[in-house]
């Protein structure tokens, strides 16, 4: 147990120590929420007021549903990015060959592996959890309609994520090896996850087949829960100020607090049992990867140096 | 009593053979040197031999053990690079390593204390190892891979690409290992005059042993001494059928040993007015038996 300890804390801190990647991974949350409130604010809240429209919204009612929208689409898409950011440190250590170093211990490699797993999840609750916390502080500013069972959910919600996005980076890490690979990568998540988990565009704007395919994606589940757990203070409210509750549950349709599946609406407890049964699987996954002889699969035969001795042959 | 034992090893790639069918065995305390050049199997077996790659036939033992995590312990191992995390301190470096062998709190703090005095880590011990320069950060190395007090110190190419002060200041920490502990070490290196000093010294060349035995016995048996001689005409050798080659103001013979020199002194002492003589070395041996030129 102190060995695992020991690799955790390790990787924990090497993350934490390398500024070029830690500063930008906290720093991008709290940028991606400055532009979202200052790009896609006036956005939203046409929007709100045109899914409203022929009722009156109380200014604060309207900040506090898209503040809710924009905290919760950045935790939704940070759980995954954050993820892979943070498993940089296990695809460095086969390049600089740390990795090596901690195989030639007594520690297998099973233990090695489900350090970086742990470590990956405890860097990703902590970014993720200061982004929330950011976002709880504009909600404060914006206008705070969360009980405490809102907030309760949300940060259950938020640890089912970070334990699917920890899972499904750790899943795709481990076939890198190289620094170029990751950075790839990462990039390719950063721009494309937020599309494909319903967190910069409402589901129900897209077309119909868009919306069913984007369904069948486990990310979009704890999207919706985050939409729900956050926004739906705020639009219970509504009701408080004489808002039908047809109108009502439109706008839970319309940004996405309610999913619906080929025209059938998602329960609550089904989008917590595909996040959490996709969470499973990648993990099973994980764990599968590494049952298999390890070295074979993690430790690539370098091809230059056998290249160089095929010559030499 | 031999620590390390292999018999018949191989550890092929599809393939490729990286190491193909080869025997060797290292004594307790021994200094050992596997020679080669790169891509030649070093690497591999050592690779094999600290069980982070499964061999593909032959038997491979520690201290009369099959590879597990038990012999494991017996190793430390400096890698050709440092691998140590350059972001973090000398002691939580090794702090963190050292706890991957059970040691740690005050078990910890006596082996740092030990450690520190062997290697002069004492100043160094709080500074980021990405901060060290090229000599400390390989005492530093040395001093993760005999954390746990091994039986064998696997240095794998360890000075490859070292200046020359900071190859000195490896090999000083090395012989003093050595001198305080009785350590067996077992070295891979592409350089002949780190195989020289070796006891025991294994050349191996496209994953084939060529040679086994001590330095002295390879230069005896795959080098020529040479003699060079000066202020002598070439037409006074060839006047007396003695093959040569030039060498810039000298005259270079080749000869068999060093009786063989004293012979040829004896026969022709007028053509011995300024020479010297001087004994083959590993890269002659190197060459010899692999047809390869090595690196001094």
């Amino acid at each position: 147990m102190r060995e695992f300890s020991a690799l955790v804390r390790r990787h924990c801190s090497v993350f934490f120590k390398d500024k070029s990647v830690f500063f930008p991974s906290l720093i991008t949350p709290l940028i991606l929420l400055f532009l979202f409130i200052a790009f896609l604010g006036n956005v939203y809240r046409d929007s709100i007021r045109s899914v409203a429209a022929g009722f009156e919204i109380s200014d604060g009612l309207v900040e506090s549903i898209a503040g809710g929208w924009l905290v919760s689409s950045l935790v939704a898409v940070c759980a995954v990015t954050v993820a892979f950011t943070a498993n940089t440190v296990m695809v460095q250590d086969k390049v600089s060959g740390a990795r090596n170093d901690f195989l030639v211990s007594p520690v297998s490699g099973r233990l090695l592996a489900l350090s970086y797993f742990v470590s990956t999840y405890l860097v990703t609750a902590f970014m993720c959890f200061v982004a929330l916390g950011a976002g709880f502080i504009y909600l404060g500013i914006a206008g705070w309609h969360l009980s405490a069972a809102d907030v309760f959910l949300t940060v259950l919600d938020l640890l089912l994520m970070i334990l699917f996005g920890t899972a499904f980076s750790f899943a795709v890490c481990s076939f890198l090896h190289s620094q170029g690979g990751i950075a790839a990568v990462q990039a390719t998540v950063s721009s494309a996850y937020g599309f494909l988990c319903g967190a910069y565009m409402p589901l129900s704007n897209l077309a119909e087949w868009l919306k069913n395919l984007l369904m069948f994606l486990p990310g979009t589940y704890g999207t919706g829960l985050t939409h729900l757990h956050l926004m739906g203070g705020a639009m219970e409210a509504m009701r408080g100020e004489g808002i039908p509750a047809e109108v009502v549950q439109g706008m839970r349709e319309g940004f996405d607090c309610t999913l619906t599946f080929f025209g059938s609406a998602v329960p609550v407890w089904v989008c917590y049992t595909v996040l959490a049964a996709a969470g499973a699987a990648l993990l099973a996954l994980c764990v599968l990867l590494y049952l298999r002889p390890l070295r074979k699969s993690l430790d690539k035969i370098d091809p230059i140096m056998y290249d160089r001795g095929r010559r030499n042959r | 009593m031999n620590v390390i034992e292999t018999s018949h090893l191989k550890k092929y790639y599809g393939e490729v053979k990286a190491v193909d069918d080869i025997s060797f065995s290292v004594g307790e305390g021994e200094f050992f040197a596997f020679l080669g050049v790169n891509g030649a199997g070093k690497s591999t077996t050592i690779s094999v031999l600290c069980g982070r790659e499964p061999k593909t036939a032959g038997y491979i033992t520690i201290g009369g053990r099959e590879i597990d995590a038990e012999t494991k312990r017996s190793l430390g191992v400096v890698f050709q690079e440092s691998v140590l995390d350059r972001s973090l301190t000398v002691k939580k470096n090794l702090a963190c390593r050292a706890a991957l062998y059970g040691i740690y709190g005050k078990a910890f703090a006596e082996r740092l204390k030990e450690l520190s005095a062997q290697f002069s880590l004492d100043e160094i011990l709080s500074r980021p190892v990405g901060k060290l320069s090229g000599g400390q950060r390989r005492r530093v190395d040395i001093a993760r891979a005999v954390l746990h007090s091994p039986r064998i110190l696997i240095l794998d190419e360890p000075t490859t690409g070292l200046d020359p002060q900071t190859r000195r200041d490896v090999w000083d920490a090395v012989h003093s290992l050595r001198k305080e502990t009785g350590t067996t070490v077992f070295l891979t290196t592409h350089y002949m005059e780190e195989a020289a000093d070796a006891d025991h010294v294994v050349i191996i060349d496209g994953g084939k042993i060529k040679a086994d035995d001590s330095p002295l016995a390879l230069k005896d048996r795959y080098a020529f001494d040479v003699i060079t001689l000066y202020h002598v005409r070439e037409a006074e050798l060839e006047n007396r059928s003695i093959p040569f080659e030039r060498a810039g103001t000298g005259l270079r013979i080749p000869i068999r040993n060093s009786m063989a020199a004293t012979e040829m002194i004896c026969a022709f002492p007028e053509l011995f007015k300024d020479y010297e003589v001087t004994k083959g070395g590993m890269d002659d041996v190197f060459l010899a038996v692999t047809g390869k030129r090595g690196e001094v």
